[in-house]
This record gives structure tokens, sequence and C-alpha cells, in this order.
């Protein structure tokens, strides 16, 4: 399951798993913001590529505007698959403290 | 150890398919420290027989073993063409992000976040078999040296 919160002012607020399941409802949330994105995943436990595929079309949309997506809180998890994927050089990903 | 399960060629399965895993893993008293890379791999399978499998609706089977130091997972996909994925290209990711397209990442990962795989055919039976090994003691390739302290992730 996932759930997505929006707190106000581009931030967004992840939890659970984005899976493949999961990922169409993401999208369909997310290609509705402009700007700076910030996406809060501290409570997100899991990512797989079709996660990642959103947060790709996400930011391939935003930078072109001027905006950006922004991840914080990511998990050792979320860390692992960022940098495998290369990830980590196309986003601003901020880790779990 | 757990019989292989049967789940419907569908993402909506996926659910389902993790409640197994972690089902798995608690009753064996598993590393749960290296459960999401499992199911990372699991689901990046699962969803490639998903959208290149059979179309005759057929499930795809998916087993689970405790192996020494670590865990077995197979998943079989019957009535299918061959592919085999282990064999599939890997993505360039230092592209800048104009270049970037998702396709091909999750196998990419699943090659480097297992410690191995292995892709069977059987043409008697039109049947695709990948098997895949995961570590308590090891990390993928390239993450120890980034890790520092955290080398005992799993």
């Amino acid at each position: 399951m996932l759930t997505i919160e929006g707190a106000g002012a581009g931030v967004v607020v992840l939890a659970g798993r984005l899976d493949a399941a999961q990922s169409p409802s993401l999208q369909a949330y997310l290609d509705k913001l402009q700007g700076e994105v910030t996406l809060q995943c501290a409570k997100l436990d899991y990512i797989s590529s079709a996660g990642l595929g959103v947060l790709l079309k996400t930011q391939k949309r935003l930078l072109p505007a001027g905006g950006k997506l922004r991840i914080t809180g990511a998990s050792r998890h979320l860390q692992d698959i960022f940098q495998y994927s290369g990830f980590d050089q196309i986003l601003e990903i901020e880790p779990a403290p | 150890m757990s019989g292989p399960r049967e789940f419907a060629r569908s993402n909506d399965s996926l659910e389902t398919l993790f409640e197994y895993t972690s089902e798995f893993f608690v009753r064996n008293r598993l590393d749960p420290r290296i459960l999401p890379i499992v199911d990372f791999a699991v689901e990046e399978l699962f969803t490639n027989m998903v959208k290149y499998g059979s179309s005759d609706g057929r499930p795809i089977e998916v087993g689970l073993a405790c192996v020494d130091g670590g865990v077995q997972v197979e998943l079989v996909d019957t009535g299918v063409e061959p592919f085999d994925m282990t064999q599939a290209p890997d993505v360039d990711v230092s592209r800048p992000i104009e270049e970037r397209t998702p396709g091909g990442l999750g196998l990419h990962l699943v090659r480097r976040l297992v410690d191995s795989w292995d892709y069977q055919y059987s043409k008697e039976k039109r049947q695709s078999r990948v098997t895949f090994r995961k570590s308590f003691a090891k990390r993928a390739a390239g993450a120890a040296a980034n890790d520092g302290d955290h080398n005992a992730h799993d």
C-alpha cells in the first residue's frame, strides 16, 4: 500500500511501498504539481523500478520549467536503489538522519 | 521452507506476493534487512513476466527456500517463449537526465542487487524458470565501498 498526502507548498508525504501497482496513483498526483516538489520519504519503505520511472518522468517535466524534484528522508534501501540507478546524480536526495 | 505458490498474472498480485515473502522471512527468522532487496528482485522479474509472458492468463509460480547463508527464490512462467532476463543489456546510468529513460532499469538493478541469478528454459513445457540467490552477509558490489560504518546492513 502507498499513501500520498499533500503537506502544502509542494511538499508530498509518502508512506508505504512504491511498487508497480502503486506507481500510477503517484504519477497521477505528481502530474498536477509544478515548481519545486519535495517528496518526504521517511516512511517510504520500498521503491522499485516502476517508482523510479515516476520520479524520472516528473523530474524531466519539472526541470525545463525551472522546477525540480527533491527527495528527503531516504532510507538505506532507497539510497541503494538511487545509487545503483544513477538517480543520485539526477535528483536532489537527502538521506534519513 | 515454503512450497511454491501461484500468483495471478497481474501487477495487482504484488501485495499478496510481498505478504508471501514477508511471512517466509518471519517464519524462518531470517534477517529482514535483505527483504527489500528480495522483494525488489521478485517484483522486477514477476512484472517482466506479466508484461512479456503468456497471454493465456496462466498464473506465475513463485517459490522461496532457505539456502546456506541466504535465500533462494524461483519464478516459473509456463506457456511462454524463451526470454533470458539475465542477458538483458545493462543501462548506462551515467547518462544525463535528458537521455535517461526508465526502460531496462529493473533488470539492470537486479543484476547488481542479487548474488547470482540463473535462467533455464524447457522447450517441452514452454517454461521459463528464473532463480536468484541473496545472501545475508554480502552487499551488492559497489555499496560496501560507500558504506563506511554501515557494512553490517545486510
